[in-house]
Protein backbone atom coordinates (compact mmCIF):
# COMPACT_ATOMS: atom_id res chain seq x y z
CA UNK A 1 0.00 0.00 0.00
CA UNK A 2 1.31 3.44 -0.82
CA UNK A 3 2.23 5.74 2.06
CA UNK A 4 -0.55 8.12 1.03
CA UNK A 5 -3.18 5.40 1.09
CA UNK A 6 -1.87 3.95 4.29
CA UNK A 7 -1.82 7.29 6.11
CA UNK A 8 -3.68 6.70 9.35
CA UNK A 9 -2.38 9.74 11.26
CA UNK A 10 -4.97 11.09 13.73
CA UNK A 11 -7.03 14.03 12.49
CA UNK A 12 -6.21 17.24 14.36
CA UNK A 13 -8.93 18.77 16.57
CA UNK A 14 -9.29 21.99 14.53
CA UNK A 15 -10.05 19.87 11.46
CA UNK A 16 -12.56 17.82 13.44
CA UNK A 17 -14.17 20.99 14.78
CA UNK A 18 -14.29 22.46 11.26
CA UNK A 19 -15.91 19.31 9.88
CA UNK A 20 -18.44 19.28 12.72
CA UNK A 21 -19.26 22.96 12.14
CA UNK A 22 -19.78 22.26 8.45
CA UNK A 23 -22.14 19.38 9.20
CA UNK A 24 -24.09 21.52 11.68
CA UNK A 25 -24.30 24.38 9.15
CA UNK A 26 -25.65 22.01 6.48
CA UNK A 27 -28.21 20.35 8.71
CA UNK A 28 -29.27 23.35 10.85
CA UNK A 29 -31.79 24.72 8.31
CA UNK A 30 -33.29 21.24 7.91
CA UNK A 31 -33.54 20.82 11.68
CA UNK A 32 -35.10 24.27 11.98
CA UNK A 33 -37.68 23.47 9.30
CA UNK A 34 -38.49 20.15 10.99
CA UNK A 35 -39.03 21.95 14.30
CA UNK A 36 -41.14 24.62 12.63
CA UNK A 37 -43.30 22.00 10.92
CA UNK A 38 -43.97 20.36 14.30
CA UNK A 39 -44.42 23.54 16.34
CA UNK A 40 -47.81 24.46 17.72
CA UNK A 41 -46.87 27.55 19.70
CA UNK A 42 -43.63 29.31 18.99
CA UNK A 43 -44.00 32.93 19.90
CA UNK A 44 -41.21 35.47 20.15
CA UNK A 45 -38.88 35.56 22.13
CA UNK A 46 -39.05 31.80 22.95
CA UNK A 47 -35.98 29.96 21.66
CA UNK A 48 -37.89 26.74 21.15
CA UNK A 49 -41.58 25.98 20.59
CA UNK A 50 -43.60 25.52 23.74
CA UNK A 51 -45.63 22.64 22.24
CA UNK A 52 -45.21 20.18 19.40
CA UNK A 53 -47.88 18.60 17.22
CA UNK A 54 -48.21 16.36 14.19
CA UNK A 55 -51.34 18.18 13.09
CA UNK A 56 -49.63 20.11 10.27
CA UNK A 57 -48.10 16.92 8.85
CA UNK A 58 -51.43 15.08 9.17
CA UNK A 59 -53.15 17.92 7.36
CA UNK A 60 -50.49 17.96 4.61
CA UNK A 61 -50.51 14.18 4.15
CA UNK A 62 -54.32 14.07 4.08
CA UNK A 63 -53.97 15.75 0.70
CA UNK A 64 -56.64 18.40 1.27
CA UNK A 65 -54.17 21.21 0.63
CA UNK A 66 -52.89 19.65 -2.60
CA UNK A 67 -49.40 19.18 -1.18
CA UNK A 68 -49.19 15.54 -2.21
CA UNK A 69 -50.30 16.48 -5.73
CA UNK A 70 -47.66 19.21 -5.81
CA UNK A 71 -45.00 16.79 -4.60
CA UNK A 72 -45.94 14.25 -7.27
CA UNK A 73 -46.06 16.98 -9.94
CA UNK A 74 -42.62 18.26 -8.95
CA UNK A 75 -41.12 14.76 -8.88
CA UNK A 76 -42.67 13.89 -12.25
CA UNK A 77 -41.53 17.11 -13.94
CA UNK A 78 -38.00 16.95 -12.50
CA UNK A 79 -37.55 13.27 -13.45
CA UNK A 80 -38.80 13.93 -16.96
CA UNK A 81 -36.61 17.03 -17.42
CA UNK A 82 -33.55 15.19 -16.07
CA UNK A 83 -34.16 12.15 -18.27
CA UNK A 84 -34.82 14.15 -21.43
CA UNK A 85 -31.98 16.63 -20.85
CA UNK A 86 -29.38 13.97 -19.99
CA UNK A 87 -30.35 11.77 -22.93
CA UNK A 88 -30.40 14.62 -25.44
CA UNK A 89 -27.18 16.10 -24.05
CA UNK A 90 -25.49 12.69 -24.20
CA UNK A 91 -26.07 12.59 -27.95
CA UNK A 92 -25.47 16.30 -28.60
CA UNK A 93 -22.32 16.55 -26.49
CA UNK A 94 -20.66 13.90 -28.67
CA UNK A 95 -21.51 15.83 -31.83
CA UNK A 96 -20.30 19.14 -30.34
CA UNK A 97 -17.14 17.59 -28.85
CA UNK A 98 -15.90 16.26 -32.19
CA UNK A 99 -17.09 19.27 -34.20
CA UNK A 100 -14.42 21.58 -35.55
CA UNK A 101 -16.24 24.51 -33.87
CA UNK A 102 -16.42 22.74 -30.51
CA UNK A 103 -15.57 25.93 -28.60
CA UNK A 104 -18.43 27.88 -30.13
CA UNK A 105 -20.95 25.15 -29.38
CA UNK A 106 -19.87 24.95 -25.77
CA UNK A 107 -20.03 28.74 -25.49
CA UNK A 108 -23.55 28.67 -26.95
CA UNK A 109 -24.56 26.20 -24.24
CA UNK A 110 -23.72 28.84 -21.63
CA UNK A 111 -26.24 31.29 -23.17
CA UNK A 112 -29.27 30.24 -21.06
CA UNK A 113 -27.27 30.95 -17.91
CA UNK A 114 -26.62 34.55 -18.96
CA UNK A 115 -30.24 35.30 -18.04
CA UNK A 116 -32.15 34.50 -14.88
CA UNK A 117 -34.91 31.89 -15.30
CA UNK A 118 -37.61 34.55 -14.78
CA UNK A 119 -36.20 36.75 -17.58
CA UNK A 120 -35.72 33.76 -19.88
CA UNK A 121 -39.27 32.67 -19.07
CA UNK A 122 -40.56 36.13 -19.96
CA UNK A 123 -38.61 36.02 -23.23
CA UNK A 124 -40.07 32.61 -24.04
CA UNK A 125 -43.60 33.52 -22.98
CA UNK A 126 -44.69 34.87 -26.39
CA UNK A 127 -43.55 31.75 -28.24
CA UNK A 128 -45.04 29.48 -25.62
CA UNK A 129 -48.39 31.32 -25.84
CA UNK A 130 -48.35 30.79 -29.62
CA UNK A 131 -47.57 27.12 -29.08
CA UNK A 132 -50.32 26.75 -26.50
CA UNK A 133 -47.85 25.64 -23.83
CA UNK A 134 -48.44 28.34 -21.21
CA UNK A 135 -50.18 27.08 -18.09
CA UNK A 136 -49.32 23.44 -18.80
CA UNK A 137 -46.85 20.96 -17.32
CA UNK A 138 -45.55 20.38 -20.87
CA UNK A 139 -44.69 24.10 -21.10
CA UNK A 140 -42.82 24.06 -17.78
CA UNK A 141 -40.96 20.91 -18.83
CA UNK A 142 -40.03 22.45 -22.21
CA UNK A 143 -38.75 25.64 -20.57
CA UNK A 144 -36.78 23.82 -17.88
CA UNK A 145 -35.40 21.47 -20.51
CA UNK A 146 -33.59 24.43 -22.12
CA UNK A 147 -31.63 24.99 -18.90
CA UNK A 148 -31.18 21.31 -18.12
CA UNK A 149 -30.05 20.39 -21.63
CA UNK A 150 -27.50 23.22 -21.79
CA UNK A 151 -26.16 22.33 -18.35
CA UNK A 152 -25.93 18.60 -19.16
CA UNK A 153 -24.07 19.33 -22.42
CA UNK A 154 -21.52 21.42 -20.48
CA UNK A 155 -21.05 18.53 -18.02
CA UNK A 156 -20.83 15.78 -20.66
CA UNK A 157 -18.84 17.47 -23.42
CA UNK A 158 -15.60 16.89 -21.48
CA UNK A 159 -16.15 13.14 -21.55
CA UNK A 160 -15.55 12.88 -25.29
CA UNK A 161 -11.90 12.96 -26.26
CA UNK A 162 -9.48 11.19 -28.63
CA UNK A 163 -8.91 8.41 -26.08
CA UNK A 164 -12.62 7.56 -25.93
CA UNK A 165 -12.82 7.79 -29.74
CA UNK A 166 -9.91 5.35 -30.01
CA UNK A 167 -11.63 2.95 -27.59
CA UNK A 168 -14.79 3.14 -29.71
CA UNK A 169 -12.79 2.42 -32.88
CA UNK A 170 -10.97 -0.42 -31.16
CA UNK A 171 -14.25 -2.00 -30.05
CA UNK A 172 -15.54 -1.79 -33.62
CA UNK A 173 -12.49 -3.55 -35.08
CA UNK A 174 -13.01 -6.27 -32.44
CA UNK A 175 -16.50 -6.79 -33.82
CA UNK A 176 -18.78 -4.43 -31.88
CA UNK A 177 -21.59 -2.75 -33.81
CA UNK A 178 -22.55 0.82 -32.91
CA UNK A 179 -25.10 -0.34 -30.35
CA UNK A 180 -22.61 -2.73 -28.73
CA UNK A 181 -20.01 0.03 -28.58
CA UNK A 182 -22.53 2.17 -26.74
CA UNK A 183 -23.55 -0.62 -24.36
CA UNK A 184 -20.16 -2.18 -23.63
CA UNK A 185 -17.78 0.77 -23.85
CA UNK A 186 -19.31 4.24 -23.90
CA UNK A 187 -22.07 3.81 -21.33
CA UNK A 188 -19.93 2.11 -18.64
CA UNK A 189 -17.24 4.75 -19.04
CA UNK A 190 -19.68 7.67 -19.06
CA UNK A 191 -21.90 6.38 -16.25
CA UNK A 192 -20.42 8.53 -13.44
CA UNK A 193 -20.73 11.72 -15.50
CA UNK A 194 -24.21 10.76 -16.71
CA UNK A 195 -25.24 10.33 -13.07
CA UNK A 196 -23.89 13.78 -12.24
CA UNK A 197 -25.67 15.32 -15.25
CA UNK A 198 -28.93 13.58 -14.32
CA UNK A 199 -28.69 14.63 -10.68
CA UNK A 200 -27.84 18.24 -11.47
CA UNK A 201 -30.55 18.65 -14.10
CA UNK A 202 -33.01 17.09 -11.67
CA UNK A 203 -32.04 19.74 -9.13
CA UNK A 204 -32.29 22.55 -11.70
CA UNK A 205 -35.87 21.54 -12.38
CA UNK A 206 -36.71 20.65 -8.78
CA UNK A 207 -35.70 24.00 -7.32
CA UNK A 208 -36.91 26.11 -10.25
CA UNK A 209 -39.32 28.85 -9.34
CA UNK A 210 -39.09 31.46 -12.13
CA UNK A 211 -39.97 29.31 -15.13
CA UNK A 212 -42.67 27.44 -13.23
CA UNK A 213 -44.20 30.77 -12.18
CA UNK A 214 -44.04 32.47 -15.59
CA UNK A 215 -44.66 29.59 -18.01
CA UNK A 216 -46.83 27.62 -15.59
CA UNK A 217 -48.92 30.76 -15.02
CA UNK A 218 -50.00 29.45 -11.60
CA UNK A 219 -51.66 26.38 -13.13
CA UNK A 220 -48.77 23.96 -12.55
CA UNK A 221 -48.63 23.56 -8.76
CA UNK A 222 -44.98 22.65 -8.19
CA UNK A 223 -43.60 22.65 -4.63
CA UNK A 224 -41.49 25.80 -4.98
CA UNK A 225 -44.65 27.78 -5.80
CA UNK A 226 -46.45 26.19 -2.84
CA UNK A 227 -43.77 27.31 -0.40
CA UNK A 228 -44.08 30.96 -1.44
CA UNK A 229 -47.86 30.64 -1.50
CA UNK A 230 -47.95 29.42 2.11
CA UNK A 231 -45.39 31.98 3.19
CA UNK A 232 -47.46 34.72 1.57
CA UNK A 233 -50.59 33.58 3.37
CA UNK A 234 -48.74 33.47 6.71
CA UNK A 235 -48.99 29.68 7.15
CA UNK A 236 -45.36 29.16 8.16
CA UNK A 237 -45.95 25.66 9.56
CA UNK A 238 -47.35 24.34 6.27
CA UNK A 239 -44.60 26.22 4.42
CA UNK A 240 -42.07 24.36 6.59
CA UNK A 241 -43.65 21.00 5.73
CA UNK A 242 -43.55 21.97 2.07
CA UNK A 243 -39.91 23.09 2.32
CA UNK A 244 -38.98 19.79 3.99
CA UNK A 245 -40.66 17.87 1.19
CA UNK A 246 -38.56 20.00 -1.15
CA UNK A 247 -35.37 18.80 0.54
CA UNK A 248 -36.18 15.07 0.64
CA UNK A 249 -35.60 13.96 -3.01
CA UNK A 250 -32.32 15.86 -3.47
CA UNK A 251 -31.02 14.36 -0.21
CA UNK A 252 -32.05 10.88 -1.31
CA UNK A 253 -30.38 11.42 -4.69
CA UNK A 254 -27.29 12.80 -3.03
CA UNK A 255 -26.93 9.74 -0.81
CA UNK A 256 -27.61 7.38 -3.71
CA UNK A 257 -25.19 9.09 -6.05
CA UNK A 258 -22.48 10.01 -3.58
CA UNK A 259 -20.11 7.31 -4.77
CA UNK A 260 -20.74 8.07 -8.45
CA UNK A 261 -20.34 11.81 -7.92
CA UNK A 262 -17.04 11.30 -6.10
CA UNK A 263 -15.80 8.98 -8.89
CA UNK A 264 -16.70 11.52 -11.55
CA UNK A 265 -15.04 14.34 -9.64
CA UNK B 1 -2.61 -24.56 -67.17
CA UNK B 2 -3.75 -23.53 -63.66
CA UNK B 3 -4.30 -19.82 -63.01
CA UNK B 4 -1.85 -18.14 -60.61
CA UNK B 5 -2.87 -18.38 -56.95
CA UNK B 6 -4.85 -15.38 -55.75
CA UNK B 7 -3.00 -13.40 -53.04
CA UNK B 8 -4.57 -13.55 -49.58
CA UNK B 9 -4.50 -9.77 -49.20
CA UNK B 10 -4.68 -7.39 -52.10
CA UNK B 11 -4.62 -3.61 -51.82
CA UNK B 12 -5.21 -1.75 -55.05
CA UNK B 13 -4.47 1.92 -55.81
CA UNK B 14 -5.47 3.45 -52.48
CA UNK B 15 -5.68 7.24 -52.53
CA UNK B 16 -6.28 9.48 -49.56
CA UNK B 17 -6.16 13.23 -49.10
CA UNK B 18 -6.72 15.34 -46.01
CA UNK B 19 -7.61 18.74 -47.47
CA UNK B 20 -4.82 19.74 -49.81
CA UNK B 21 -2.40 17.18 -48.39
CA UNK B 22 -2.08 13.89 -50.25
CA UNK B 23 -1.37 11.17 -47.70
CA UNK B 24 -1.61 8.06 -49.88
CA UNK B 25 -1.03 8.07 -53.61
CA UNK B 26 -1.93 4.90 -55.47
CA UNK B 27 -0.76 2.60 -52.71
CA UNK B 28 -1.03 -1.04 -53.72
CA UNK B 29 0.48 -4.34 -52.63
CA UNK B 30 -0.32 -7.98 -52.09
CA UNK B 31 0.48 -10.24 -49.16
CA UNK B 32 0.48 -13.99 -48.80
CA UNK B 33 -1.29 -15.78 -45.97
CA UNK B 34 0.68 -16.17 -42.71
CA UNK B 35 3.28 -13.56 -43.54
CA UNK B 36 4.09 -10.25 -41.91
CA UNK B 37 4.61 -7.14 -44.00
CA UNK B 38 6.76 -4.61 -42.16
CA UNK B 39 6.24 -1.08 -43.45
CA UNK B 40 8.90 1.41 -42.52
CA UNK B 41 8.25 5.13 -42.62
CA UNK B 42 8.65 8.37 -40.76
CA UNK B 43 6.04 9.63 -38.31
CA UNK B 44 3.28 11.47 -40.16
CA UNK B 45 4.09 9.62 -43.38
CA UNK B 46 0.64 8.07 -43.83
CA UNK B 47 1.30 4.69 -42.16
CA UNK B 48 -1.50 5.08 -39.62
CA UNK B 49 -3.90 6.29 -42.31
CA UNK B 50 -3.14 3.23 -44.42
CA UNK B 51 -3.88 0.89 -41.50
CA UNK B 52 -7.03 2.77 -40.52
CA UNK B 53 -8.32 2.52 -44.08
CA UNK B 54 -7.69 -1.23 -44.05
CA UNK B 55 -9.44 -1.49 -40.67
CA UNK B 56 -12.43 0.46 -42.02
CA UNK B 57 -11.98 3.33 -39.56
CA UNK B 58 -11.11 5.92 -42.23
CA UNK B 59 -12.63 5.88 -45.73
CA UNK B 60 -10.29 5.89 -48.72
CA UNK B 61 -10.89 8.42 -51.49
CA UNK B 62 -10.45 5.65 -54.04
CA UNK B 63 -8.97 2.17 -54.34
CA UNK B 64 -9.90 -1.32 -53.25
CA UNK B 65 -8.99 -3.73 -50.46
CA UNK B 66 -9.57 -7.45 -50.94
CA UNK B 67 -9.07 -10.08 -48.26
CA UNK B 68 -9.21 -13.69 -49.32
CA UNK B 69 -10.87 -12.60 -52.54
CA UNK B 70 -13.62 -10.59 -50.81
CA UNK B 71 -13.83 -6.84 -51.40
CA UNK B 72 -13.93 -5.21 -47.98
CA UNK B 73 -13.68 -1.61 -49.20
CA UNK B 74 -17.20 -0.68 -48.09
CA UNK B 75 -17.66 -3.22 -45.30
CA UNK B 76 -18.01 -1.61 -41.82
CA UNK B 77 -15.13 -2.29 -39.39
CA UNK B 78 -17.11 -4.62 -37.12
CA UNK B 79 -17.75 -6.99 -40.04
CA UNK B 80 -14.20 -7.01 -41.46
CA UNK B 81 -12.57 -9.19 -38.76
CA UNK B 82 -9.49 -7.01 -39.20
CA UNK B 83 -8.09 -5.97 -35.83
CA UNK B 84 -6.14 -2.77 -35.42
CA UNK B 85 -3.57 -2.61 -32.62
CA UNK B 86 -2.82 0.92 -31.46
CA UNK B 87 0.49 2.56 -30.72
CA UNK B 88 -0.63 3.07 -27.14
CA UNK B 89 -1.57 -0.16 -25.35
CA UNK B 90 -5.26 0.60 -25.41
CA UNK B 91 -7.30 -1.45 -22.95
CA UNK B 92 -10.88 -0.94 -21.83
CA UNK B 93 -10.25 0.69 -18.44
CA UNK B 94 -13.50 -0.53 -16.86
CA UNK B 95 -12.78 -4.20 -17.61
CA UNK B 96 -10.34 -6.61 -15.96
CA UNK B 97 -7.54 -8.22 -17.94
CA UNK B 98 -9.68 -11.36 -18.35
CA UNK B 99 -12.66 -9.36 -19.61
CA UNK B 100 -10.42 -7.40 -21.99
CA UNK B 101 -9.11 -10.67 -23.41
CA UNK B 102 -12.58 -12.09 -24.02
CA UNK B 103 -14.11 -8.82 -25.25
CA UNK B 104 -14.23 -9.89 -28.90
CA UNK B 105 -15.34 -13.40 -27.96
CA UNK B 106 -18.29 -12.10 -25.93
CA UNK B 107 -19.38 -10.13 -28.99
CA UNK B 108 -19.31 -13.41 -30.91
CA UNK B 109 -21.48 -14.97 -28.19
CA UNK B 110 -19.10 -17.82 -27.32
CA UNK B 111 -19.99 -19.70 -24.15
CA UNK B 112 -17.73 -19.48 -21.10
CA UNK B 113 -16.02 -22.84 -21.73
CA UNK B 114 -15.25 -21.94 -25.35
CA UNK B 115 -13.88 -18.56 -24.29
CA UNK B 116 -11.68 -20.16 -21.66
CA UNK B 117 -10.39 -22.68 -24.16
CA UNK B 118 -9.58 -19.89 -26.59
CA UNK B 119 -7.72 -17.60 -24.20
CA UNK B 120 -5.89 -20.11 -21.98
CA UNK B 121 -3.11 -20.92 -24.49
CA UNK B 122 -2.69 -17.21 -25.21
CA UNK B 123 -2.53 -16.36 -21.52
CA UNK B 124 0.30 -18.86 -21.11
CA UNK B 125 2.18 -17.70 -24.20
CA UNK B 126 1.90 -14.05 -23.21
CA UNK B 127 2.72 -14.61 -19.54
CA UNK B 128 -0.52 -13.14 -18.24
CA UNK B 129 -1.64 -15.94 -15.91
CA UNK B 130 -0.94 -13.93 -12.76
CA UNK B 131 -2.68 -10.79 -13.99
CA UNK B 132 -6.09 -11.98 -15.17
CA UNK B 133 -8.08 -10.37 -12.36
CA UNK B 134 -6.15 -7.09 -12.39
CA UNK B 135 -7.49 -3.88 -13.84
CA UNK B 136 -5.56 -2.16 -16.67
CA UNK B 137 -4.37 0.63 -14.37
CA UNK B 138 -2.49 -1.98 -12.32
CA UNK B 139 -0.39 -3.17 -15.28
CA UNK B 140 2.90 -1.95 -16.72
CA UNK B 141 3.11 -0.70 -20.31
CA UNK B 142 4.53 -4.00 -21.54
CA UNK B 143 1.85 -6.02 -19.75
CA UNK B 144 -0.86 -3.78 -21.20
CA UNK B 145 0.47 -4.30 -24.71
CA UNK B 146 0.56 -8.08 -24.13
CA UNK B 147 -3.12 -7.96 -23.13
CA UNK B 148 -3.97 -5.86 -26.20
CA UNK B 149 -2.08 -8.33 -28.37
CA UNK B 150 -3.80 -11.32 -26.73
CA UNK B 151 -7.22 -9.70 -27.08
CA UNK B 152 -6.58 -9.23 -30.80
CA UNK B 153 -5.32 -12.80 -31.27
CA UNK B 154 -8.22 -14.29 -29.28
CA UNK B 155 -10.67 -13.63 -32.09
CA UNK B 156 -8.29 -15.25 -34.59
CA UNK B 157 -8.45 -12.38 -37.08
CA UNK B 158 -7.51 -13.15 -40.67
CA UNK B 159 -5.50 -9.92 -40.69
CA UNK B 160 -3.84 -8.06 -37.84
CA UNK B 161 -2.79 -4.44 -38.22
CA UNK B 162 -0.12 -3.18 -35.85
CA UNK B 163 0.53 0.54 -35.66
CA UNK B 164 3.93 0.94 -33.99
CA UNK B 165 2.56 -1.12 -31.10
CA UNK B 166 5.77 -1.09 -29.09
CA UNK B 167 6.64 2.55 -29.71
CA UNK B 168 5.72 3.70 -26.22
CA UNK B 169 7.69 0.98 -24.39
CA UNK B 170 11.17 1.25 -22.93
CA UNK B 171 14.03 -0.29 -24.91
CA UNK B 172 14.24 -3.56 -22.94
CA UNK B 173 10.50 -4.23 -22.90
CA UNK B 174 10.33 -3.26 -26.55
CA UNK B 175 12.98 -5.82 -27.49
CA UNK B 176 11.14 -8.49 -25.46
CA UNK B 177 7.85 -7.65 -27.16
CA UNK B 178 9.41 -7.76 -30.63
CA UNK B 179 10.74 -11.25 -29.97
CA UNK B 180 7.45 -12.33 -28.40
CA UNK B 181 5.51 -11.01 -31.38
CA UNK B 182 7.76 -12.89 -33.78
CA UNK B 183 7.37 -16.14 -31.82
CA UNK B 184 3.61 -15.88 -31.41
CA UNK B 185 3.14 -14.80 -35.04
CA UNK B 186 4.88 -18.01 -36.12
CA UNK B 187 3.03 -20.18 -33.60
CA UNK B 188 -0.46 -18.99 -34.46
CA UNK B 189 0.37 -18.32 -38.13
CA UNK B 190 -1.03 -14.82 -38.36
CA UNK B 191 -1.11 -12.53 -41.36
CA UNK B 192 -0.16 -9.02 -40.31
CA UNK B 193 0.90 -5.59 -41.42
CA UNK B 194 3.31 -4.04 -38.94
CA UNK B 195 4.20 -0.37 -39.37
CA UNK B 196 7.18 1.14 -37.62
CA UNK B 197 9.73 3.90 -37.96
CA UNK B 198 12.45 1.65 -36.49
CA UNK B 199 14.43 -0.27 -39.12
CA UNK B 200 15.66 -2.84 -36.59
CA UNK B 201 12.11 -3.56 -35.47
CA UNK B 202 11.03 -3.93 -39.11
CA UNK B 203 13.80 -6.48 -39.68
CA UNK B 204 12.91 -8.46 -36.55
CA UNK B 205 9.16 -8.73 -37.15
CA UNK B 206 8.85 -8.73 -40.95
CA UNK B 207 8.85 -11.42 -43.64
CA UNK B 208 8.28 -8.84 -46.34
CA UNK B 209 9.26 -5.21 -46.35
CA UNK B 210 7.97 -1.91 -47.61
CA UNK B 211 8.83 1.77 -47.24
CA UNK B 212 6.17 4.48 -47.17
CA UNK B 213 7.31 7.99 -48.02
CA UNK B 214 5.90 10.87 -50.03
CA UNK B 215 2.49 9.14 -49.96
CA UNK B 216 3.86 6.24 -52.03
CA UNK B 217 4.70 2.72 -50.92
CA UNK B 218 7.83 1.02 -52.20
CA UNK B 219 7.92 -2.74 -51.79
CA UNK B 220 11.12 -4.78 -51.66
CA UNK B 221 11.63 -8.16 -53.27
CA UNK B 222 13.27 -9.63 -50.17
CA UNK B 223 15.15 -8.84 -46.97
CA UNK B 224 18.44 -8.28 -48.79
CA UNK B 225 16.85 -5.77 -51.16
CA UNK B 226 15.38 -3.92 -48.16
CA UNK B 227 18.71 -3.80 -46.34
CA UNK B 228 20.55 -2.80 -49.50
CA UNK B 229 18.24 0.07 -50.45
CA UNK B 230 19.41 3.42 -48.98
CA UNK B 231 15.80 4.51 -48.28
CA UNK B 232 15.42 1.83 -45.59
CA UNK B 233 18.42 3.22 -43.71
CA UNK B 234 19.40 -0.35 -42.78
CA UNK B 235 22.77 -0.24 -44.54
CA UNK B 236 23.78 3.04 -42.89
CA UNK B 237 22.71 1.70 -39.49
CA UNK B 238 24.76 -1.47 -39.97
CA UNK B 239 27.71 0.66 -41.09
CA UNK B 240 27.33 2.83 -37.98
CA UNK B 241 27.41 -0.14 -35.60
CA UNK B 242 30.30 -1.75 -37.49
CA UNK B 243 32.36 1.44 -37.31
CA UNK B 244 31.54 1.76 -33.63
CA UNK B 245 32.57 -1.85 -33.02
CA UNK B 246 35.85 -1.37 -34.88
CA UNK B 247 36.69 1.73 -32.79
CA UNK B 248 35.76 0.13 -29.47
CA UNK B 249 38.58 -1.89 -27.90
CA UNK B 250 37.66 -5.48 -27.11
CA UNK B 251 37.32 -6.28 -23.41
CA UNK B 252 40.34 -8.08 -21.97
CA UNK B 253 39.97 -11.85 -21.88
CA UNK B 254 39.99 -13.51 -18.50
Amino acid sequence: MSPELGNTAPVSWPRRAGAAALIVLCWLPVAYLALLSLARDWAFPALLPTALTLATWQRALAGNDGLITSFATSVGIALLVATLATTAAGVASRIFAYHRHRGWWVLAMHAPFALSPVILGTCLLYFFIRLGLVGSAAGVIAAQFIFGYAYAVIVLVGFWNPHVAALEDLARTLGAGKREVLRRVVFPLARPLLAVAFFQTFLLSWFDYGLAAVIGAGKVPVLTLRVTEYMGSGNVHLAAVCALLLVVPPLAFLLLNRRLAITAA
Amino acid sequence: MTPPAQPFLSVEALDKRFGAERVLDGVGFTLERESVLAILGRSGGGKTTLLKILAGLVPADSGRFLLDGRDLSTVPPERRQVVYLYQEPLLFPHLSVRENLVFGLRLRRLDEAAMRARIEPLVDRLGLADHLEKMPAQLSGGQRQRVAFGRALAIQPPLLLLDEPFGSLDATTRAEMQTLFREVARQVAITAIFVTHDVKEALIVGDRFGHLAGARLKLFADRAAFIGDPVSGAASEIAFWNSLASKTPSPPRA
